[in-house]
C-alpha cells in the first residue's frame, strides 16, 4: 500500500516539474508587470530544442542546455518587444505561440524527415537518479526522476531567496509593483523587464527540456498540450507570491497523476484530461470570491 | 540612429512618413514582411521560396479547388467573428475550439435525434448550436466582471473542457457504436445542410457565415451596441462614465462570439461527410487562422474577409505546396505567427518616431 | 518690505544652495513660468506659494530634473547645473516628496528607504543596516517610524515620513515637499513642521511648495509668492502677514466677475445627502450633504484632492457611496447605474478629458455622441427600430454642435486626440450640455482651456443655469466661482467646512477656508470670521519687481 502511495507522488512529482518551471517563468515576468502568456509556446520550442539538441549533441545535459539558451533566444521578441517598444504583450504571446507551434512541426519535417512525433533510436533521455532507488521514501519517490525534478524546487527557492535578498530582486520587485516610483529611483524599468521575460525563456527551455526528456523520451507535435495555460493560471492563483508556486503546481500535477490512475481503472481519459483545467477554474474563482465581494458596483 | 552623411531628403521623408501612417499600410506590411521571412525560413531549409509560394496560389486558387477554398474561407471568417467581436471591446476569446467543438455537439443531437422535415430540422440545428455554444462563450463575462479573471484565460481554460467533455461523449455515449474512430453515425439527408447547386463543399453554410458577416458588419457601423462596444473598446473608463453598462455588453459580445463558433461547428459537421468526427473540427486550427484574421484586421469588420482570404490560401495551398514543392505545411502556422508578431511589433514604429522627435 | 534675493550670506558657504534664474517655460500658448527666480538660503525653510496653476508644480519639476527649462539658469552651491533628469538632481542633493507617494506598499518601510541605494554584504541587501539605517536617520530628524512595517499598513503620515526618509538616505540637501500637508491630518502636520524645523536646522534647505497661508506663516523662513507662472511677491516670513500673502497670491488686477445671480430658484434638483465615499477610516468624501435646486449654480471650491472628484464620481455612479443617500430630482438614485442615473435627468463634465471624458482615438462625432446614441435624433427616431442609429443623422448633429461650439476640427470625422485641449473640451461641454438635463455637474470645466473659450463656457453654464438648469459646478479657480455661483461650499479634507452666499463669498475668504483656515472654527457658518483678513483691508503692495 505504501509503495502505492509513493508512487502516486512521483507521478504528482512528474506531472508538476513541467509546469513548475514555466510558471515560474509566469511569476517572475508577473513581478515585472509583464502578463507572460507567451509560455505554453516557449515551453513547446524548449521540448524540441531540448529533443534536437540531444539528438545532435548525442547527450541529454547537451539538450536540456540548447533547449535553455535557445528558449531564451526566442523570449527575446516577447522581451524586447513588449519592454522596448511597448507593444501588447497578448498579441505578441499569441503569435509567437502560433509561431512554435508551426515552427516545431516544420522543422520536425526538414531537419528529421518525420511528421507527427520524433524519437530516433539511441535519443539521450535525461538520466533517473537510480542511484536512489534503495534509500527509504526518498527512492521510491526520486529513483525514477531526473535531476531537474528536485532542482525545480530547488530554483524556485533560489529565485525566491534572490527576490528577496538582493539589491537586484528588490529592484525587480519594484518595477513590477510600481514602475514609476522605480524609475524615480534610478532604476531602468524596460531593462528590468526584458531581463526578467529572457530568464523565464530560459526557464520554459527547462519546462520543455524536462516535459521531453525526462517525463518522456520523445518529442510531439504540441506535447506540451495547455500545460503553459495552467501555469498561467497558477501565475494568477498565486497573485505574486513565487513561493506559493509549488503548492498550486503540485496541485495540478496531482490533478493530472489522479487522472491517470483514474484512467488505469477504467475512467475515460477524455474526462481526466479535462480535470486539470476544470480545477484550476475552480481553484481561481474560489480564491477571487474575496474580490467578487469588494466589488458591488453595478455596471 | 546613425545615419548616411548625406542628409536625407527631408521633403520626400516627411512623404514616406504620411504613407507609412495609412491605415492600410500596417497589415499590408505585416504580410510582406511575414512572407519574407517565410521565404527565409524556406530557403534557410534548403527549399525553393518561389515555388513554395507558386504552389501555394496554385493549390489554393486552381478554379478546381475553389470550391473548397470557399468552404474554408466561410470557416475561417466564422471563426474570425468569433474573435472580432470581443476584440473590438478589447477583449480575446481564445476559447474558439471549445465553442465550435459544442455547438457541433448540438447539431449533431439535434439532426439525429429531432424528427423534423429538412426544412425545419436544419434551421433548428444551427440555431440551437448557437445558443448552446454562446451560452458557453457568455460564462466567461460573469467570470471577469464577478471574479476577475480576465477573459482571455477563462475561454483559454473552459475550451479544453468542452472539447474534453464532447470527446467522452463521442466516444461513450452518442458515438457510433463499433466504429474504430470516435464519430456518430452519418446525419440523415434531411439533418444535412442544402447544397448550392452541385458544388461539393460550399453550401448554404456559407451564406449563413456571410450573413452573420454582414449582420456584424451592419450591428457595428449602426447600432447602439456596435458603438458601445467600439467605445469601450476604445476606452473603457469613457465607456463606463458615458453609461455603457460594460459587463453586459462583454456577457452580449462573449455571447455572440460563442454563438458565431458554434454555428461554425454546426455547418462543419452538417456539411460532407455529414458526421461529429473526435477531432475533425480542431484538428484544421480554424479558431486560430480565424483569430489571426481578426487581429490582422484589428477587429475592423469590413476588413475581415480581406484577411481571412490570406489565411484561406495559406491553409488550403499548404497542403498543395507540401506536396508539390516539399515544403512542410505547418508552414502555414508559422506565418499566421509571424504576421501577428510582425503586427504587435510594429509599434516600433512610434518608438522610433518618439526617439528622433525628443532626441 | 526687503526681499531677501541677495543671497543673506550665513558663516558657512557664501553661495546660496539653490538660486534659479530667469527661469521659463511654457507648454504650446501656455506659459507656465515666465522669468523666474528663486534664491534658496543653506538652512532655510523656503515656501513656494500659490493657487493651483500659479506654476509652483512647473518650477519644481525644473528643479528637480523632471523637465527642462527653456530659459534661465540652475546653480546649485553657486555651480550651474544642467539635469537630464531626477538622477542627476538627486546626485546634485536633491530631494523630492512627491503629492502622490511613490512608494512599494508591498515592502518594509527599510526596504522602501534604500531601494535602488542599498547597502550591501556579500552580495546581499544589508538588512540590518538598512534598518540602522532608518533608525539613525529617524532619530536625528525625529521621523518617527519602524523599519520593519509593511509601508501599505501605515497611514498617510507615516507614509510620507518614509519618502522623507528616502531623500534624506540618498543624502539630500535641499529636500522639496510638494503640498506635503494635503493628506496629513492636523496632528499630523503639527509633527512634520516639528521635522521641517529639525531638518533646517541640521543644515538641510527645506522647500515648502503650499497654498496654505497659515503653513507658510507657522513653518517658513522665507515666501515666494507665484502668481499666472510669475514672481509676484518676496517677503521674510516673519514681515508677510496673511493679508500681504492673499494679495499677492490673488492679485486685484483682474476684475472679479461677480454673478449677477437670478433671484429666483426652483425645486430640489440635486440632494446629497450624508453621503462617505471610500474606507470609512479614511474616506475621500466625509459626511457630504448638499442640495443645488433648479435655476442655481453651486459651487465646489477646494484645492485639488479634498474629496470633490470623488464626491462627482458618487453622484454619477462609476464610483458607489459607502453611505448617504443621492437624488435627483426627488428620486433615490444610490445604487443604480451611470445610465440609469443618466436617464434620470444628470449630465456630467468630468475632470480628466483625456482619461474619463474622451476616447482620444474615436472621431469628434463619435465622441459627441456617447449617450444620445440611443435617443432622437441618432437612435429611436422615424423610421428607425429601437437599438439602431442613424449615421447620418449623427454626424449632422456633430456638425451642427462643431458649429454651434465653435470647435476647431478639420471635420466631425478627426480623431478627437488631435485636437487641442480647448476644442476638446468644446465636445465635451457640448455632449453634456446638449443632453438638456436637469442636473449638470461641472468638474475644472475651464482647465486647460484658453481664454476666449473660457468665456463661453462660462456663458453657457449661465445659460444653463438661466433655462432652469441646476448645475453644480466644481473648481479650484475662486474667480470662476465668483463669477458664476450662487452659492459655494468649500470642500476640504473630504469635508465641507464653509458655505458663503454669492453676497458674502469674496477671494480671501474662500482663499481661507480652501487654505484650512475654517477647520479651527468649531462649525462651519463660523468661517467667514475666521477668514484672516476680509478683502477690503487695506494690504501692503505686494513686491512685484522680478529682477534681482
Amino acid at each position: 500500500m505504501q509503495i502505492f502511495e509513493l508512487s502516486f507522488v512521483a507521478a504528482v512529482l512528474l506531472a508538476a516539474t513541467p509546469i513548475l518551471y514555466a510558471a515560474l517563468a509566469g511569476a517572475i515576468s508577473a513581478q515585472v508587470g509583464v502578463f507572460n502568456i507567451a509560455l505554453e509556446g516557449q515551453m513547446l520550442w524548449g521540448a524540441f530544442a531540448a529533443v534536437a539538441g540531444s539528438y545532435y549533441t548525442g547527450s541529454a545535459w547537451g539538450g536540456v542546455l540548447i533547449a535553455l539558451l535557445s528558449t531564451a533566444l526566442f523570449a527575446v521578441i516577447l522581451a524586447v518587444g513588449s519592454a522596448r517598444w511597448k507593444a501588447d504583450p497578448i498579441i505578441i504571446a499569441i503569435g509567437t505561440n502560433l509561431l512554435a507551434l508551426g515552427l516545431t512541426g516544420f522543422l520536425l519535417r526538414v531537419l528529421f524527415d518525420v511528421s507527427g512525433s520524433f524519437s530516433p533510436r539511441g535519443l539521450e533521455g535525461l538520466p533517473k537518479m537510480g542511484f536512489l532507488a534503495d534509500v527509504p521514501v526518498i527512492g521510491p519517490i526520486f529513483a525514477g526522476q531526473t535531476l531537474l525534478v528536485p532542482l525545480a524546487f530547488v530554483v524556485i527557492v533560489a529565485v525566491g531567496l534572490w527576490l528577496k535578498a538582493t539589491p537586484a530582486g528588490l529592484r525587480l520587485r519594484g518595477v513590477g509593483e510600481h514602475p514609476d516610483a522605480a524609475a524615480s529611483l534610478g532604476v531602468n524599468v524596460p531593462s528590468f523587464q526584458m531581463w526578467a521575460t529572457i530568464l523565464g525563456g530560459a526557464l520554459c527551455g527547462i519546462a520543455g527540456a524536462q516535459l521531453a526528456l525526462g517525463n518522456v523520451t520523445v518529442f510531439t507535435e504540441n506535447m506540451t498540450a495547455g500545460r503553459g495555460w495552467i501555469a498561467v493560471a497558477a501565475v494568477m492563483l498565486v497573485a505574486g507570491r513565487p513561493l506559493w508556486l509549488p503548492l498550486a503546481c503540485l496541485g495540478f500535477g496531482a490533478a493530472e497523476a489522479l487522472g491517470f490512475r483514474l484512467q488505469g481503472i477504467g475512467a475515460p481519459q477524455q474526462l481526466t484530461d479535462a480535470a486539470p483545467y476544470a480545477i484550476t477554474l475552480v481553484v481561481l474563482v474560489l480564491t477571487r470570491i474575496r474580490f467578487a465581494r469588494s466589488r458591488k458596483v453595478s455596471v | 540612429m546613425t545615419s548616411t552623411p548625406t542628409k536625407p531628403q527631408p521633403r520626400a521623408r516627411r512623404l514616406l512618413a504620411t504613407a507609412l501612417r495609412h491605415p492600410a499600410v500596417v497589415p499590408l506590411g505585416a504580410v510582406v514582411l511575414a512572407l519574407l521571412i517565410g521565404a527565409v525560413i524556406i530557403a534557410a531549409a534548403g527549399l525553393d521560396p518561389l515555388t513554395a509560394y507558386a504552389a501555394v496560389l496554385e493549390g489554393s486558387l486552381d478554379p478546381r479547388q475553389l470550391d473548397y477554398t470557399f468552404s474554408v474561407w466561410g470557416f475561417i471568417c466564422g471563426m474570425a467573428l468569433a474573435a472580432a467581436i470581443p476584440l473590438r471591446m478589447g477583449e480575446f476569446n481564445l476559447g474558439g475550439n471549445g465553442q465550435m467543438v459544442l455547438g457541433g455537439l448540438t447539431a449533431a443531437w439535434v439532426a439525429l435525434n429531432v424528427p423534423l422535415p429538412g426544412i425545419l430540422l436544419v434551421p433548428l440545428a444551427v440555431l440551437a448550436a448557437a445558443i448552446v455554444a454562446g451560452g458557453f462563450g457568455a460564462l466567461s463575462a460573469p467570470l471577469a466582471t464577478r471574479f476577475g479573471i480576465p477573459i482571455i484565460i477563462s475561454t483559454l481554460l473552459l475550451s479544453p473542457i468542452a472539447v474534453a467533455v464532447v470527446s467522452y461523449l463521442l466516444r461513450f455515449q452518442i458515438g457510433e457504436a463499433g466504429s474504430a474512430v470516435a464519430q456518430t453515425p452519418r446525419l440523415p439527408e434531411q439533418g444535412r445542410m442544402w447544397a448550392l447547386g452541385d458544388l461539393s463543399y460550399s453550401n448554404t453554410g456559407l451564406l449563413v457565415i456571410i450573413a452573420m458577416m454582414v449582420a456584424f458588419y451592419v450591428v457595428d457601423s449602426r447600432s447602439a451596441v456596435g458603438f458601445e462596444l467600439r467605445v469601450v473598446g476604445a476606452n473603457r473608463r469613457f465607456g463606463a462614465y458615458g453609461g455603457v453598462r460594460v459587463g453586459r455588453l462583454a456577457f452580449g459580445a462573449m455571447a455572440a462570439a460563442g454563438a458565431a463558433a458554434g454555428i461554425v461547428g454546426a455547418i462543419i459537421v452538417m456539411s460532407s461527410p455529414y458526421r461529429l468526427i473526435d477531432g475533425a473540427l480542431i484538428s484544421p486550427g480554424y479558431t486560430f487562422a480565424g483569430l489571426a484574421a481578426a487581429l490582422l484586421a484589428g477587429g475592423r469588420p469590413a476588413l475581415i474577409p480581406v484577411t481571412a482570404i490570406l489565411f484561406t490560401i495559406l491553409q488550403v495551398g499548404g497542403a498543395s505546396m507540401e506536396r508539390s514543392a516539399d515544403v512542410p505545411r505547418q508552414l502555414s502556422d508559422v506565418l499566421q505567427g509571424v504576421v501577428i508578431v510582425v503586427l504587435a511589433l510594429r509599434t516600433v514604429l512610434d518608438q522610433r518616431r518618439t526617439e528622433r522627435s525628443s532626441a | 518690505m526687503t526681499p531677501p534675493l541677495a543671497a543673506a550670506v550665513t558663516g558657512e558657504s557664501p553661495a546660496p544652495a539653490v538660486e534659479l534664474v530667469g527661469i521659463g517655460k511654457r507648454f504650446g500658448a501656455v506659459v507656465a513660468n515666465d522669468g523666474v527666480d528663486l534664491v534658496l538660503r543653506r538652512g532655510s525653510v523656503h515656501a513656494v506659494m500659490g493657487e493651483n496653476g500659479a506654476g509652483k508644480s512647473t518650477l519644481m519639476s525644473m528643479l528637480f530634473g523632471l523637465l527642462k527649462p527653456d530659459s534661465g539658469e540652475i546653480h546649485v552651491d553657486g555651480v550651474p547645473v544642467q539635469f537630464d533628469g531626477p538622477l542627476d538632481a538627486i546626485a546634485a542633493g536633491l530631494g523630492m516628496v512627491h503629492q502622490h507617494f511613490r512608494l512599494f506598499d508591498s515592502m518594509t518601510v527599510a526596504d522602501n528607504v534604500v531601494y535602488g541605494a542599498e547597502p550591501t554584504r556579500a552580495g546581499l541587501i544589508d538588512r540590518r543596516a538598512a534598518a540602522a539605517r532608518v533608525r539613525e536617520l529617524s532619530e536625528r530628524y525625529g521621523l518617527e517610524t519602524e523599519p520593519t512595517a509593511v509601508v501599505g499598513s501605515l497611514s498617510a503620515g507615516a507614509r510620507q515620513r518614509v519618502e522623507i526618509l528616502k531623500a534624506l538616505h540618498r543624502d539630500a540637501r535641499i529636500l522639496i515637499l510638494d503640498e506635503p500637508t494635503a493628506v496629513l491630518t492636523p496632528s499630523e502636520v503639527t509633527s512634520l513642521f516639528t521635522v521641517i524645523r529639525r531638518a533646517a536646522d541640521a543644515g538641510t534647505t527645506v522647500v515648502l511648495v503650499t497654498h496654505k497661508i497659515h503653513e507658510v506663516l507657522a513653518v517658513s523662513d522665507e515666501v515666494t509668492v507665484l502668481r499666472d507662472g510669475r514672481v509676484t511677491g518676496r517677503f521674510a516670513t516673519s514681515e508677510a502677514t496673511s493679508a500681504s500673502l492673499v494679495h499677492a497670491m490673488t492679485g486685484r488686477e483682474i476684475d472679479e466677475v461677480r454673478n449677477p445671480g437670478t433671484g429666483t430658484t426652483g425645486a430640489v434638483a440635486l440632494e446629497v445627502d450624508h453621503v462617505t465615499v471610500g474606507d470609512p477610516r479614511t474616506p475621500a468624501v466625509h459626511d457630504v450633504s448638499l442640495t443645488v435646486h433648479r435655476g442655481e449654480i453651486v459651487g465646489v471650491a477646494g484645492v485639488s484632492g479634498n474629496g470633490q472628484h470623488e464626491l462627482v464620481a458618487a453622484v454619477l455612479g462609476t464610483v458607489q457611496a459607502a453611505s448617504g443617500r443621492i437624488r435627483l430630482l426627488g428620486e433615490e438614485v444610490g445604487g443604480r447605474s451611470v445610465r440609469d442615473r443618466r436617464a434620470a435627468g444628470l449630465a456630467v463634465i468630468p475632470e480628466d478629458r483625456r482619461g474619463e471624458g474622451t476616447a482620444v482615438t474615436l472621431s469628434v462625432a463619435e465622441n459627441v455622441t456617447l449617450g444620445h446614441h440611443r435617443t432622437a435624433p441618432i437612435g429611436a427616431s422615424k423610421g428607425l427600430r429601437r437599438g439602431w442609429m442613424s449615421i447620418r443623422a449623427e454626424l449632422a448633429r456633430a456638425r451642427e454642435l462643431i458649429a454651434d461650439y465653435d470647435v476647431r476640427t478639420s471635420g466631425e470625422q478627426q480623431p478627437i486626440g488631435a485636437l487641442s485641449g480647448g476644442n476638446a473640451q468644446k465636445v465635451v461641454i457640448a455632449r453634456e450640455l446638449s443632453h438638456g438635463a436637469p442636473v449638470l455637474i461641472a468638474e475644472q470645466p475651464t482647465q486647460g482651456v484658453d481664454v476666449g473659450a473660457i468665456e463661453s463656457i462660462h456663458q453657457r453654464l449661465l445659460d444653463y443655469r438661466a433655462g432652469g438648469g441646476a448645475v453644480l459646478l466644481v473648481s479650484h479657480e475662486i474667480s470662476e466661482l465668483l463669477a458664476l455661483a450662487d452659492r459655494i461650499v468649500v470642500m476640504y479634507s473630504g469635508r465641507v467646512v464653509a458655505e458663503f452666499s454669492a453676497a458674502e463669498a469674496t477671494t480671501a475668504r474662500i482663499g481661507a477656508a480652501m487654505a484650512g483656515a475654517a477647520e479651527a472654527a468649531a462649525a462651519p457658518e463660523a468661517a467667514p470670521d475666521t477668514a484672516p483678513a476680509p478683502a477690503d483691508t487695506p494690504a501692503p503692495e505686494p513686491e512685484t519687481d522680478r529682477t534681482p
